[in-house]
């Protein structure tokens, strides 16, 4: 009996000790949390007053020139409070609308070089300061608690569930969400661009469930028998379609089929894959016979990459009038390296065909608008999306450069009316 | 014994045949002919014995890009081969009588993650330096690094390892859609590690080592598949204890998951 109490009397001692250990391990951890946040909190504090400063300075001039710095003050302090907000822990709607309204700032004020009606901007960015410092009012007030540490962790999750005056986070996520449609209302090409993402435009009649299905069945013979269910996709949905599942054999997986006229959206089957590798060469033909059977006529190849199971195709599209690759309207293939199947195919992007406008096309002289070390490797048309998300006909250059004795290569984008350079990528 | 030396020669006949009519293995290379977008062995092999005779300076590391595209133009522009950038037969037997390829060396390496060289004329050993552990011949597009690429596999791992394939295909692609959207942080990372966007975050369990179908999940998000038709958030409507994700949207279901924009 001794023994027993004095073994319990010791566990008992040592469970103390322990939780003890913890509890003080957890608390250090939730103080330093904390410091964390709040130094955040205090960052994006700070540069909020800065960027409301730098809003003010740009309203000042009349030219675009005058506030070119304070331009640039704008679009870089917004990034910066875009990082601290992600990084903190937000009401979830408050957090969306508030990243959203800086980003939209910040490329307003990007953009404003290219406006010729300044008045425009000095209305926005007038109703934008006011906005902002309303919306700083209220940030210090919901964040005061984290700041000055007299919340803890636990403290400050629970606040923001609360809608008491003073930090209602929901009711500040509608504030922001409101300034963002006032002060920043969607462009055309913005808007058309959402049309397009949300199949609006696409005149196409309905097809029915069994519709849908043949679809399937023609374009996926092998794995389309054994069919485990057809569901219309959710109420909320931007564009109806019918989501397919199927398992035969060792197939399983996918297809979504578009309500307006039938056309997959992605299709994807997972199966053991054999060992075995069929030579490139028979895989892209049997890639380009699919799509040729499958009525995709107006894509050419443009790249394609290896990986354990199955090689990843791109086809892009190729428009008429210059014979253009469409890089917005592409179609995504996966081919098996064992037999050559088609086990997935993404043709969402392409469905949603971009509207190309003709465009004049000025002539360049590569030697002069390059450095002399760079070498124009490839030279093509294509329309590309550029940042004000409208599709600009552009010169589509692979140049390289030597880099330290390697060789780099990248992909230099420029509009061929304009000669703006829309982008510059790395290529590896 | 007439019918024997028939039968002998039927035999020999037919070996040579199907010996005439089968792929050349070139040296250690495959059959296969080596492309840009390639991956693997071959690719390593192809790497490595450029760079022995000095016309790669680029990392071996198993995945044909443009470096290694260039070094081969210009190796088969030196010895008068057709200049296509493809490793196709004559391409490697010429390859193969000029170079050397220590396999061992080069495969010991890059299975312990180090930085090394491969070039001919200085020892081997004197090449090498300690790296930081074993990396993938994934071949992605250059848009994503290979952190990103294992950082997405271990949050669908974490997240849906229990869901379907498309299931998961479908948690990558949300990752992917909001580092594009507006209303997110802008890289895998920030979205990713964003505070209380993914539950595997908090519970600490996207730190299991994702299995082999994570990662082939996360491919073919990056590669342009999207089960998820364009969603932004998804939840199990069973374990959900926010009230706020039953306001947005819903596009579809998947396994356990509900998408919504």
């Amino acid at each position: 009996m001794k023994k027993l109490i004095f073994v319990l009397v010791y566990s008992i001692a040592a469970l103390s000790i322990f939780s003890v250990g913890k509890a003080a391990e957890n608390e250090q951890l939730s103080i330093a949390l904390s410091g964390q946040y709040a130094s955040k909190i205090t960052d994006a504090s700070q540069k909020l007053e800065e960027l409301n400063t730098a809003v003010k300075k740009t309203l000042l001039f009349n030219e675009s020139d005058g506030s070119e710095k304070a331009r640039e003050d704008i679009w870089r302090l917004s990034s910066d409070i875009k990082n601290s907000v992600s990084s903190l822990p937000l009401d979830n709607s408050f957090s969306t609308s508030w990243l959203n309204y800086l980003g939209r700032l910040g490329n307003y004020a990007k953009e404003a070089t290219r406006a010729e009606d300044h008045t425009e901007y000095h209305k926005v960015m007038a109703q934008a300061s006011k906005n902002l410092s309303t919306l700083a009012d209220e940030w210090e007030v919901a964040t005061v608690g984290m700041v000055n540490g007299r919340l803890s962790m636990d403290e400050w999750k629970n606040r923001l569930d609360s809608t008491e005056k003073g930090h209602d986070w929901a009711g500040m996520g509608t504030a922001v969400k409101q300034y963002t449609e006032s002060d920043f209302p969607l462009t055309a090409s913005e808007s058309d661009s959402m049309k397009k993402k949300d199949l609006r435009d696409m005149a196409d009649a309905k097809v029915s469930s069994e519709e849908a299905v043949d679809q399937f069945k023609r374009l996926f013979p092998s794995v389309s028998n054994e069919i485990i269910g057809v569901e219309t996709s959710k109420p909320g949905s931007p564009y109806p379609f019918y989501h397919i599942r199927f398992a035969e054999n060792q197939s399983i997986g996918y297809v979504d089929i578009t309500e307006k006229g039938g056309h997959v959206l992605s299709f994807l089957s997972e199966r053991p894959f054999g060992k075995k590798s069929l030579p490139f060469d028979d895989i892209q033909k049997n890639a380009e016979k699919f799509l040729k059977d499958a009525g995709y006529k107006d894509l050419v190849y443009e790249e394609s990459r290896e990986n354990n199971t199955a090689w990843h195709f791109v086809y892009v599209r190729v428009e008429p009038e210059y014979k253009a690759k469409v890089f917005s309207d592409v179609i995504h293939l996966k081919v098996a390296k064992d037999n050559g199947g088609i086990v997935g195919l993404d043709a969402s992007e392409y469905i949603r065909k971009e509207k190309t406008a003709p465009q004049p096309i000025v002539k360049m002289d590569w030697k002069k608008f390059f450095h002399s070390n760079v070498t124009v490797a490839k030279e093509e048309l294509a329309y590309v999306e550029n940042d004000r998300l409208e599709q600009r006909l552009t010169h589509y250059l692979t140049v390289t450069v030597d880099e330290n004795g390697e060789i780099g290569t990248y992909a230099v984008i420029i509009d061929t009316e304009t000669s703006e350079v829309i982008k510059t990528e790395k290529l590896q | 014994m007439k019918k024997l030396i028939i039968r002998i020669i039927t035999v020999i006949l037919l070996l040579g045949g199907v010996y005439a009519t089968s792929p050349v293995q070139i040296g250690a290379f495959s059959s296969q002919v080596v492309t840009r977008g390639a991956a693997g062995d071959d690719v390593i092999e192809l790497q490595s014995r450029l760079q022995y005779i000095g016309f790669y300076t680029g990392t071996i590391d198993g995945k044909f890009g443009y470096g290694t595209y260039w070094a081969l133009r210009n190796f088969q522009a030196k010895y008068g081969l057709p200049i296509d950038g493809i490793a196709g037969t004559k391409t490697k037997k010429k390859l193969t009588d000029v170079s050397k390829y220590d396999e061992k060396f080069v495969k010991d390496n890059l299975n312990k993650g180090n930085k090394f060289t491969h070039y001919g004329g200085k020892p081997l050993s004197s090449q090498v330096a300690q790296g930081t552990g074993k990396k993938d011949t994934i071949q992605a597009p250059s848009k994503y690094s290979e952190r990103d690429i294992q950082l997405m596999a271990n949050a669908v791992y974490g997240e849906a390892r229990g869901e379907p394939y498309d299931g998961q295909v479908a948690v990558a692609a949300v990752i992917l859609n909001r580092v594009e959207h507006s209303e997110f942080p802008d890289s895998v990372g920030g979205v990713i590690f964003q505070p209380g966007a993914f539950t595997a975050v908090a519970d600490g369990q996207i730190w299991l080592t994702p299995n082999e179908r994570a990662k082939e999940a996360v491919l073919d998000a990056i590669n342009g598949w999207d089960p998820s038709e364009n969603a932004i958030y998804y939840f199990n409507p069973i374990t959900a204890t926010s009230k706020w994700i039953w306001s947005r949207p819903q596009i579809k279901k998947i396994g356990l998951h509900i998408f919504c924009s």
